[in-house]
């Protein structure tokens, strides 16, 4: 068991590695540096150059790329070329509030998709099987910001119960301002729900078809327990790995949300220092998410390890 | 939209001492009486479109192949069937659906209809050789670097994880950005970032069949490695690439209109769906319509594309016996 | 056939079982006609190949058919017909009065619960135990089943445990609620021959101390010879006949049951004989057609005549408790099949092919402590240790042992699948390189391979004629259309229609699936072909066809064999030098004739002791070995079969390597023991 924990952490490291290098030499080839994007179009080369050995940007590229693992590393992330103050400051709002968003979505949509699941995959092929599995279908077929603005038409705008973006004023607790929450978290659960939904149902059908399932019912139990102390214990091991990875993929859904509602969360500030180019915050955010990602997949592999006695018990 | 990939779960499971290596075949190769009575069709899944055949026979096929064939025809004939041209200002700015204007006009006073009618091109166009990009691209390097196995498959593949430790969207945000968002690179980018999904599949796939007896009769007889992979282990990946190619194609679709919606996507004054959505979002309090035909368009490809994947998957399991005897 | 009830002896009555499934692909029709009698404390072997429909008509018993189907005929349980059983009333049955043992013991415990409450489950939900009382009840359960450490071994999971200790917890699963009827589906079926005799063992035992009735499905004659006290034989879903077990094999009373009979490879008789192996010809009756009013066995039967295709036989009385379903039962006798042949020795002299000395294979790396560093803590496995052997030319060298004895992996190294670690290996005095990439054409049209499995040699993908064509193409060098003339030939030389060739695997049985493989072998010069378990996945009629095609090639061409399998009988059939592995390392190796019999290595001597023979009245000495294959891991600083040996002397055999013993009556006869052979010799006889 330590030895697996200590494979994976390994295997993390080294992808992390290879991920640092990645975002690096991609944020390297955006073109027009963040000086330009500065100072604007008529400018002299000398000020721009100034900025540039201001910013360091005059640098070869591997002396940077250690100047920043270094800085990773001792917690000193640069400061933000837009906003001109250190990248922590900038970010850890913004992270605070997309985490909020994130755990709320995460919390409706885990239960409720894992027990739709296993209600589905127990009643295979049933009606009611066959409604829910539709229903995960369009889930996963509707794009975040199809659904998102679907939800504001309806919402916002006709029934007029919830507002239509959840712009809030820095510094503000979105906790404080439950309303704003509503629409992006269901948007979010949306697709997260039919995803898990589709694992676990799978999962339970496949785990139903196994020997030890037919050995529980021809030893005279009834349905019931067998489906709760057999075919369920054993479907959620893989289904609670997938979970587990999902954590990550919701980072992707966070982009088109926070911006469907103008949340001011690490996926909009993304969006926005892309466009800025505003590189520390980029490569940071990167970083952050590529962590993460890297993480939640330890989570997952971890969380199966400890409840997959074959591999706890060796 | 991130990728949804198959989770590889733990490690392989330890032999069992004390059974021998026969008692995994005893279910298989001793029922010499139900032989695989439709070989046929199992024929037919050795090709692709076969694999296409085979999905109309579930319910989800049924309803999956038209919906995406109704696209596609759309998107062939779209410019010629649209009722104006996409480009032209036909009506007054915001005017709610009529029978003159199906689908309203919008902020510009052009016909949405016709807009959502010739956009249909462009997307179906950018995801599908972004899809087909990323497959052949994924299918290349897993095949190889599954069969090859040792060091190369380890940095192969922490390479490949890597590139997976980014949704999607980001990938894409950032190399678009920098090349510059045209259709080409659009089919490029998308390309790219599946590249890493479809690989970690076929390396998978291409795993399990490397072991099969097949495969070191074709060794014993000196065949070279390249003429292995594609013409002894390739056939036999075809079932799991139709279904991965369904998805992947999915999940271009939502990729393409995601960065239109974000302002990468093709550039205007083209129709594209995303963007149209993006930009109805101003009037959506006055004029909701303006965001609901390209929404639905966007929507019904998806599931469309999302019920043929079903289809195929169902399709798989048609075939073989049902009963041991 | 009593009247339900009369005998309080009798169990269960099934009377004329028939059981159709309705696939998407067509009707099954898996049982067509089935009846007879459970008693009580009796056994009633089913026996027949695969596809008759035994295992259904074991899970009709169960009320367990999946899909949809229809069953017809009555299964009498006490009165009722379990066919008109609610499900409550099933489920009150399941477990408690009729209980099932299966095949895979693996897969049928639940991987993630420990195995003393998959147990304790049984006792509570069915009889209401208190878990205090179930727990005790399970351990006393766990020793009548001969587990060891009874106590503590329910903490475990399934995993790990051996296979053999996962029967026995299924069988204490099944017993745990003292049912009436143990219905066993093949459970020996893919375990090692020595730990399916101690199987075997416990089910003898458990006649005598349970009151219970056991039916005993199997496809192994000799299986079913050491259990069962009644025998039931089936055919195409029917069965055709049935009689006390001696009766049974004594004096078959039915064409099949003869035929079956003669296509188990038998030792040679005390007059130096040995019957021929040809097979069945034909295939079976096929389970989607429909009832005909004919014999089912009639196309494929040496008695055939008019009557039999005009009508169908119905169960004649043809003895004491003997039925058959044949009219001229009175016809069939034991040499109805094989002929008697004298057992001629292949000639001694004649110049070594293949030679083997200190082959090594490793399979991983040892496991550090700190994962890069640290002490070495765990070894890679030890596969192969300095095995020696030669195979002449012309010969065939059998290779037997059970599961990690090494012989997969002698096949996969000569044949260079898999490089070797250490070791000469030459062919006609030339070196081989250890991986097949590396050789050049010459050597790798000299040797061929036959794999297990049948239905993974081909690729499912590509038509019959792929694989030979281009062996004929790239290892001989024959142009396109000489070598498609020359692939007909050869699949009509393996007893198939040239037909097949433009067909795909997947419509070709499983018999016919490894002739084509044949063909493929035979399909060039090869000096030596290499048979792993090449008949071990067959029906025993079609392994006798395969055989007899491997035995006219080789008197044909002369080529030479490396024929590995784990069946002591089949070994012994077509062998003429026999290698004997346990855990990587030689036991014995020399002459067929002397390896198999006194003076012999003790694991050889418990392995013939182990192996089921078709006869119920043989009693062999009941040498069992305790315990499991060890894990391969350790490096055997004595004897590697000090660990299990029954004949261990004392610690000489745990520190020193047992040195090799020449045998009595031949210079090539090698036997690895502390043991002087003449000692050998006097405990043996």
């Amino acid at each position: 068991m330590l030895r697996f924990l200590a494979v994976r952490l390994s295997l993390i490291a080294l992808t992390l590695l290879v991920v640092s290098v990645l975002i690096f030499t991609i944020t390297e080839v955006l073109p027009g540096d963040a000086a330009q994007q500065q100072l604007g179009q008529s400018v002299t080369p000398e000020s721009l150059e100034a900025l540039r050995a201001k910013y360091g940007l005059n640098r070869p590229a591997h002396v940077r790329y250690l100047d920043w693992i270094g800085g990773m590393v001792s917690g000193d992330l640069g400061d933000s070329y837009k906003y001109n103050k250190p990248v922590i400051n900038v970010v850890r709002p913004r992270v605070f509030n997309s985490v909020v968003l994130a755990a709320f979505a995460f919390l409706v949509a885990v239960p409720t998709a894992v027990f739709s699941g296993v209600w589905a995959g127990v009643r295979r092929n049933s009606f009611g099987d066959q409604l829910v599995s539709i229903a995960s279908l369009v889930g996963i077929s509707l794009p975040e910001f199809v659904t998102g603005v679907l939800f504001i038409v309806i919402f916002a705008s006709a029934l007029r119960w919830l507002p239509s973006s959840s712009v809030m004023l820095p510094a503000t607790n979105p906790l404080t301002r439950p309303s704003i929450l509503v629409l992006p978290t269901l948007t979010l659960t949306g697709v997260l729900f039919a995803y898990i939904m589709r694992m676990t149902r799978a999962n339970v059908i496949e785990e139903m078809q196994a020997n030890y399932v037919r050995t529980a019912i021809l030893k005279g139990l009834s349905m019931q327990r067998v489906i709760w102390r057999h075919v369920i214990p054993n479907a959620m091991l893989p289904t609670i790995s997938v979970i587990a990875v999902n954590i990550g993929w919701m980072l992707g859904g966070l982009i088109i949300v926070e911006n469907v509602f103008a949340y001011p969360g690490i996926g909009s500030l993304l969006l926005v220092s892309i466009q800025s180019r505003d590189v520390p915050i980029l490569q940071a955010l990167a970083l952050l998410i590529a962590v993460t990602y890297a993480l939640s997949n330890l989570l997952a592999d971890l969380s199966y390890g400890l409840l997959n006695p074959r591999i706890r018990v060796s | 939209m991130a990728n949804q990939d198959r989770l590889e779960l733990g490690p392989p499971q330890p032999a069992d001492s004390g059974v021998m290596a026969s008692q995994a075949v005893t279910g298989t190769a001793r029922t010499g009486l139900l032989r695989t009575t439709n070989a046929r069709a199992t024929a037919a899944l050795g090709s692709l479109l076969g694999q296409f055949r085979l999905a109309l026979r579930t319910p989800a096929g049924r309803i999956g192949l038209p919906l995406v064939l109704l696209h596609l025809i759309i998107a062939l004939a779209g410019p010629w069937l649209a009722p104006y041209a996409p480009t032209a200002f036909v009506g007054s700015q915001l005017e709610p659906p009529s029978w003159q204007f199906l689908m309203g006009t919008d902020q510009f006073g052009r016909d949405i209809l016709s807009r959502v009618m010739s956009g249909a091109g462009s997307i179906i166009a950018v995801s599908v050789a972004g899809a087909a990009l990323g497959i052949a691209l994924g299918t290349l390097v897993g095949m190889a670097s599954g069969y090859k196995g040792g060091r190369t498959d380890e940095v192969v593949m922490r390479v490949m994880d890597g590139l997976m430790s980014f949704p999607s969207l980001l990938m894409a945000l950032l190399v678009l950005t920098s090349l510059g968002a045209n259709a080409a690179n659009i089919v490029l980018t998308i390309g790219v970032v599946f590249t890493a999904p479809v690989s970690r599949v076929m390396r998978s796939i291409t795993l399990s069949l490397k072991t099969q007896e097949f495969v070191q009769s074709a060794r014993m007889r000196g065949e070279p490695v390249p003429y292995i992979i594609f013409r002894e282990i390739l056939p036999n990946t075809l079932p799991v690439l139709a279904v991965e190619g369904s998805v992947r194609l999915s999940y271009a679709i939502l990729l393409a209109s995601s960065l239109g919606f974000l302002g990468l996507g093709v550039q205007p004054p083209s129709p594209d769906w995303g963007l149209m959505i993006s930009e109805s979002r101003r009037f959506i309090v006055v004029a909701p319509w303006v965001a609901l035909a390209p929404a639905v368009a966007v929507a019904t490809l998806i599931v469309g594309v999302n019920l043929l994947t079903d289809g195929i998957r169902q399709a798989r399991t048609l075939p073989r016996e049902g009963t041991q005897v | 056939m009593t009247e339900a009830g009369q005998d309080t002896n009798s169990l269960v009555q099934v009377k004329q079982l028939a059981v159709t499934f309705y696939t998407p692909t067509g009707t099954v029709r898996a049982v067509r006609d089935a009846s007879f009698e459970i008693m009580r404390s009796e056994v009633l072997g089913l026996v027949g190949e695969s596809g008759c429909g035994k295992s259904t008509v074991a899970f009709a018993i169960m009320g367990y058919l999946p899909g949809m189907h229809q069953v017809e005929g009555d299964i009498y349980y006490e009165g009722k017909d379990i066919n008109d059983l609610s499900a409550s009333e099933l489920r009150k049955l399941r477990g408690n009065r009729i209980a099932m043992v299966y095949q895979d013991p693996a897969t049928c415990l639940n991987p993630s619960m420990r195995v003393g409450p998959q147990v304790e489950e049984t006792l509570k939900m069915n009889l209401g135990l208190d878990p205090a009382r179930a727990h005790e009840r399970t351990v006393e359960l766990f020793e009548s089943v001969g587990l060891a450490d009874p106590e503590n071994i329910g903490k475990r999971y399934p995993h790990q445990l051996s296979g053999g200790m996962q029967q026995r917890i299924v069988i204490a699963m099944a017993l745990a609620c003292d049912p009436d009827l143990l219905i066993m589906d093949e459970p020996t079926t893919g375990l090692d021959v020595t730990t399916e005799a101690t199987i075997l063992d416990l089910v003898v035992d458990l006649k005598k101390r349970v009151r219970a009735g056991i039916l005993f499905v199997s496809h192994n004659l000799g299986v079913i010879a050491r259990v069962a006290d009644r025998v039931a034989v089936m055919y195409a879903g029917q069965v055709i006949e049935q009689a006390p077990a001696r009766e049974l094999f004594r004096n078959p009373r039915h064409p099949y049951t003869a035929g079956l009979l003669s296509c188990v490879p038998q030792p040679p008789s005390a007059e130096g004989t040995v019957t021929k192996l040809t097979g069945i010809p034909g295939v079976v009756y096929e389970a989607s057609k429909v009832d005909i009013d004919a014999c089912l066995f009639a196309p494929r039967c040496p008695l055939a005549a008019d009557r039999c295709t005009a009508q169908a036989p119905g169960m004649e009385d043809a003895g004491d408790r003997h039925e058959s379903r044949c009219f001229f039962w009175r016809d069939v006798r034991k040499g109805l099949w094989g002929k008697e042949v004298p057992w001629e020795p292949v000639s001694r002299d004649t110049e070594s092919l293949l030679c083997a000395r200190g082959l090594r294979k490793f399979y991983g790396r040892w496991q550090r402590k700190y994962l890069f560093f640290g002490p070495r803590v765990r070894p890679p496995v030890r596969a192969l240790v300095d095995v020696d052997f030669d195979v002449r030319s012309g010969r065939t060298l059998g290779v037997v042992g059970e599961s990690g004895s090494g012989k997969t992996t002698i096949a996969r190294t000569v044949a260079g699948l898999i490089p070797r670690n250490r070791g000469e290996l030459r062919l006609h005095g030339e070196e081989l390189a250890p991986e097949v990439e590396d050789r050049s054409r010459k050597h790798r049209d000299a040797l061929r391979m036959v794999f297990q499995n049948p239905t993974a040699s081909l690729n499912p993908q590509l038509p019959v004629s792929h694989a030979i064509v281009r062996s004929l193409r790239k290892l001989v060098g024959l142009g396109r259309a000489e070598s498609r003339k020359r692939a007909a030939e050869l699949l009509q030389a393996v007893g198939l229609d040239p037909g097949y060739l433009g067909r795909l695997p997947g419509e070709l049985s499983g018999g016919e699936q490894q002739r084509v493989a044949l063909a493929n072998a035979f399909a060039g010069n090869a000096d030596l072909i290499l048979a792993d378990e090449a008949v071990s996945s067959l029906d025993v009629s079609v392994q006798a066809q395969v055989l007899d095609l491997l035995d006219k090639h080789q008197k044909e061409q002369g080529t030479s064999y490396i024929f590995i399998s784990h069946d002591l009988g089949v070994v012994r059939y077509v062998s003429d030098d026999i290698l004997v592995l346990y855990a990587g390392h030689v036991a014995e190796s020399g002459p067929a004739g002397s390896v198999l019999k006194p003076p012999m290595h003790p694991y050889t001597e418990a392995l013939l002791s182990a192996a089921p023979v078709p006869d119920p009245d043989a009693r062999p000495s009941s040498i069992r070995l305790p315990g499991a294959v060890p894990t391969l891991r350790e490096r055997f600083q004595g004897c590697f079969f000090a660990g299990r040996c029954p004949r261990k002397i004392g610690a000489i055999c745990d520190r020193t390597p047992p040195p090799g013993h020449t045998g009595s009556d031949s210079d090539d006869h090698v036997i690895y023991c502390h043991i002087p052979v003449d000692e050998l010799l006097r405990l043996q006889e």
